[in-house]
């Protein structure tokens, strides 16, 4: 018997099996409800980014607008940095509803700044929202266990077993290709939504096929998964429950574990410790000479040493240079922080081999920019901007530039 | 009576010769009692680490030494949002929410530091609790155990015996649920024990208790679900499919198709928009770092009129300590309408979320059991708001020193030099105004009325498998 009559066979006997259709309408379904609700999302942050940017610019010209020194439009002036969403977003929030992906950032320590929230409604955050990578992380499988438990079991009850490997020929890929046609089946129904909500939002062909890839990967896994357990000789229950326990420990026991036990291994200073150390150093530095913080300040920008300094009255150098010392104080402990959550990410990474639902939801969340490290990236780009703005200010300040406001067109604009 | 326990025992004694429902019994317990360790243990330290550093803030506010008083408004505060004690067993939005902000004057800030924001990411449902571990599979084991109970004596034959002798197809599935409510009492053991746990740390005896009672009414309303289906359908695989794809959709998919709606339905600008639109009101009220600012004329004007004197350096007390209390009441103000308007946003969203409660009882219950555990949106708006009363008292509190204690020709001369910066000063004893942070949850009754209509869902659900099981009694056939 060839395979190829067979699959027709059994593609024959599926389009009038009503249990496998209704489950492929329910994922068709749900993916689409998905992606839908993930582009409008996405469509929300586009808009509100828009808005931001003319508010922003609005709100630095008045600000400006009075200002008569350097150092008071470096004072007053706010700048929007922010993270676009990605052309795939849409498939998968992931981080974007945890980690802040918008600033508003100014010369003063970026500490103080760079861990605010604006974040959502945290009570949506926590339960979760619908997109495609919960959909095809979790979802997915359970419809799969539900298509494949009674594989054989059913026949078995139903007293066909036996005749239909007869009949059928080798026992194991008669099975096997009933099992994969159901399983390409629901793999149709869930990327076909992904596909077209891809088109729709210009995402690259690359991503589209880098993503159905991993899922097609991750049906495969769980169609294995369940061929082998529905080959058990047991029965229709056991099987079901042997599955429901293997889905609950994959997505959800070995996750915690792994979750648990990684941030137990690899401890961060606590975000606390960050402030208090720089709002000390920051406010220390009113009392001190201004001397000390000069020095601690031309040690990382040795440049600007020629600058001779006026003790006892209010200097705006001063001032932006003790902001800038109350960062470098703080430098141990945000590079233990900085570098103790990407640790943490590496773990995590690693772990994720062990649970296919972490890979797959890690992976979707990387092609669509949405993972720790792109979160951490837009971090860095902040900082890097912050740098940009001081070096700005420092040449006006210390080369004791006329304030001129046509000047501050020059300012640094966030790219993103 | 006694034909029901004996319906009963009949069942526990099927249950402990069946090694599925041993096995997943123990396994359920065994992720019980872990997680209950794990989620206490963390709870407990954050509480001892935030309590800490509560201190530590305080401590470090208080010694600091004289100074002038507005240096103080900047120099600000941290308050910490100490974990609720109920956040053993469930802590709620605790690892979405900042758990400190800094109070400074002029402004709001955001909580900082929540722990998603720099745990593993290791998946969306990674975050488990003993809470999510009732929520989630308490009813995938009720499931397993009570699937069974009616189709097993139809399919065995028995029911048609059983019925023969006189049991009525109500009384055996009362006895059959019966068995079940034991076991499902027996599960709800380990919650017992996080209560009596939390009752040392301060909890009340009705919120506890109340725990474990909406608890009680969710598992056993999906232990009805389980019956009516055991009674209606007629093969055991059959009923445990169309179990377990109820328990995907109502536990699983639901919620999550309800988040996207409430989103929708609500929309929610984030902060730094609607700071930005509050900026153009905040301009209005003028700096109150300068008194010559236009928009205090008025004020300038009231207050000679009141003490009767024609210049500001004749006055009394320091008008620039005058203006910068008016300045931040008036901002305070706008801050707190738009502050305002943010909260009933989100509370309006996580209404429109729990609205689907009515569909999904694990909504219901989640709702029910943040509300009563104190972890919910609520009482992080309380934290929000406690600290920014905080913030108020003690700006105004230095404001008011910066009036009172600091004359108005030593205020204008403080940058002139040394000496003088050194007489612009307010002694250390000022800082006292300093309120000390104890954030607490609300009472045990207003917490249980927020849980209010939580409950009455599952209340609802709960009277409807009654009637549901009440017509599948009936009409039982072998």
């Amino acid at each position: 018997m060839n395979l190829l009559s067979a699959i027709i066979r059994e593609a024959k006997f599926m389009v009038r099996d009503r249990a496998v259709l209704v489950w492929m309408l329910v994922v068709l379904s749900l993916s689409s409800l998905a992606v839908w609700s993930g582009m409008d999302a996405v469509e929300h942050q586009r808009a509100s980014i828009e808005r931001l940017e003319t508010a922003d610019r609005e709100d630095r010209m008045i600000q400006t607008s009075h200002v008569k020194s350097w150092g008071s439009a470096a004072y007053y002036g706010f700048h929007l940095t922010y993270d676009e969403p990605s052309e795939f977003t849409f498939a998968a929030m992931g981080q974007r509803d945890l980690s802040p992906w918008k600033h508003r950032i100014r010369m003063l320590a970026l500490e103080g700044q760079i861990y605010e929230r604006d974040t959502g409604n945290p009570l949506l955050t926590l339960v979760g929202r619908l997109d495609f990578s919960f959909v095809a992380v979790f979802v997915l499988p359970f419809v799969l266990i539900m298509l494949l438990y009674d594989l054989r079991a059913g026949e078995r009850v139903a007293g066909r077993h036996d005749l239909l490997v007869v009949v059928a020929g080798r026992d194991s890929s008669f099975w096997l290709v009933r099992a994969f046609i159901r399983a390409f089946a629901i793999f149709f129904c869930l990327t076909t939504p992904l596909f077209i909500a891809g088109i729709v939002a210009g995402t690259s062909y690359t991503t589209l096929v880098f993503a159905s890839l991993f899922v097609f990967v991750y049906t495969v896994f769980w169609t294995l998964l369940c061929y082998w357990f529905a080959s058990w000789r047991l029965s229709a229950s056991v099987i079901l429950v042997a599955l429901a326990g293997a889905w609950i420990t994959l997505s959800v026991i070995v996750p915690a574990a792994g979750r648990m036990s990684i941030d137990r291994i690899v401890p961060i200073p606590s975000g606390a410790d960050i402030l208090m150390t720089q709002r000390e150093a920051v406010n220390d530095a009113w009392d001190l000479p201004k001397a000390t913080t000069m020095n601690a300040f031309w040690e990382r920008y040795p440049e600007w040493n020629e600058y001779k300094l006026i003790e006892g009255s209010f200097d705006w150098n001063w001032y932006y240079a003790f902001q800038q010392v109350g960062d470098q104080k703080t430098e141990p402990l945000t590079i233990a922080y900085r570098e103790g959550r990407l640790d943490r990410d590496r773990l995590a990474g690693m772990f994720s081999l062990l649970a296919p639902p972490i890979l797959l939801e890690r992976s979707l969340q990387a092609l669509a920019k949405t993972d720790f490290n792109a979160a951490m990236a837009y971090e860095d780009r902040v900082r890097d901007f912050h740098a940009e703005l001081r070096d700005f200010y420092y040449k006006k300040f210390f080369r004791k530039e006329a304030f001129d406001k046509k000047l501050l067109k020059d300012l640094p604009v966030f790219t993103n | 009576m006694k034909q029901l326990l004996l319906i009963a025992a009949s069942e526990w004694r099927y249950w402990t010769r069946s090694y599925l429902a041993l096995s997943g019994t123990v396994l359920f317990m065994v992720l019980l009692i872990v997680t209950s360790l794990l989620t206490g243990m963390h709870s407990e330290e954050q509480a001892h680490e935030r309590e800490h550093h509560q201190t530590e803030a305080e401590n470090t506010f208080l010694a600091q030494p004289d100074r002038h008083p507005h240096r103080m408004v900047h120099y600000g505060h941290y308050v910490f949002r100490s974990p609720a004690p109920l956040a053993l067993f469930d802590p709620g939005l605790d690892p979405v929410i900042g758990q400190s902000i800094f109070l400074e004057g002029h402004r709001q800030n955001s909580a900082m530091f929540a722990d998603s924001g720099s745990s593993a990411n290791v998946g969306g449902l990674s975050w488990l609790t003993p809470a999510m571990v009732y929520q989630l599979f308490g009813p995938l084991l009720v499931i397993l155990l009570g699937h069974g109970a009616i189709v097993r004596e139809r399919e065995s034959g028995t029911l048609a015996h059983l019925l023969a002798q006189g049991i009525s197809g109500r009384s055996l599935i009362v006895g059959k649920g019966l068995a079940l409510l034991c076991f499902i009492i027996l599960l709800l053991v380990p919650l017992l024990f996080s209560a009596i746990f939390s009752l040392s740390h301060g909890e009340e005896v009705l919120s506890a208790l109340s725990l474990i009672g909406v608890y009680l009414l969710y598992l056993s309303m999906w232990g009805m679900m389980t019956l009516f289906f055991s009674s209606i359908l007629q093969k055991r695989s059959t009923i445990l499919a169309t179990l377990t794809a109820l328990w995907l959709g109502l536990v699983l998919v639901l919620p999550s198709i309800a988040v996207s709606i409430a989103e929708r339905a609500v929309p929610l600008a984030g902060k730094i928009e609607t700071d930005l639109i509050m900026q153009e009101d905040i301009r209005k009220l003028g700096d109150g770092h300068k008194p010559n600012d236009p928009a205090f004329k008025q004020l300038r004007a009231n207050i000679l009129k009141q003490y009767d004197v024609e210049k500001i350096e004749d006055l009394p007390v320091n008008f620039r300590g005058i203006v910068a209390m008016n300045a931040e009441k008036n901002l305070t103000g706008v801050l707190n309408d738009y502050a305002d308007v943010r909260m009933t946003k989100e509370t309006q969203q996580a209404q429109a979320l729990s609205d689907y409660g009515w569909l999904s009882p694990k909504l219901a219950i989640a709702n029910a059991s943040r509300a009563i555990s104190g972890t919910d949106l609520e009482h992080y708006h309380r934290f929000l708001r406690e600290a920014e009363e905080l913030r108020f008292d003690f700006v105004q509190g230095l404001n008011n020193s910066h009036a009172e204690k600091l004359t108005y020709q030593d205020d204008m001369n403080r940058n002139r030099d040394d000496a003088s910066g050194l007489k612009a000063r307010v002694d250390a004893t000022s800082w006292e105004v300093l309120n000390v942070f104890d954030f607490q949850p609300a009472s045990a009754v207003d917490r249980i009325n927020n849980a209010f209509q939580s409950i009455m869902m599952l209340m609802f659900w709960f009277a409807l498998l009654i009637a549901a099981l009440l017509w599948s009694g009936r009409r039982l056939q072998p």
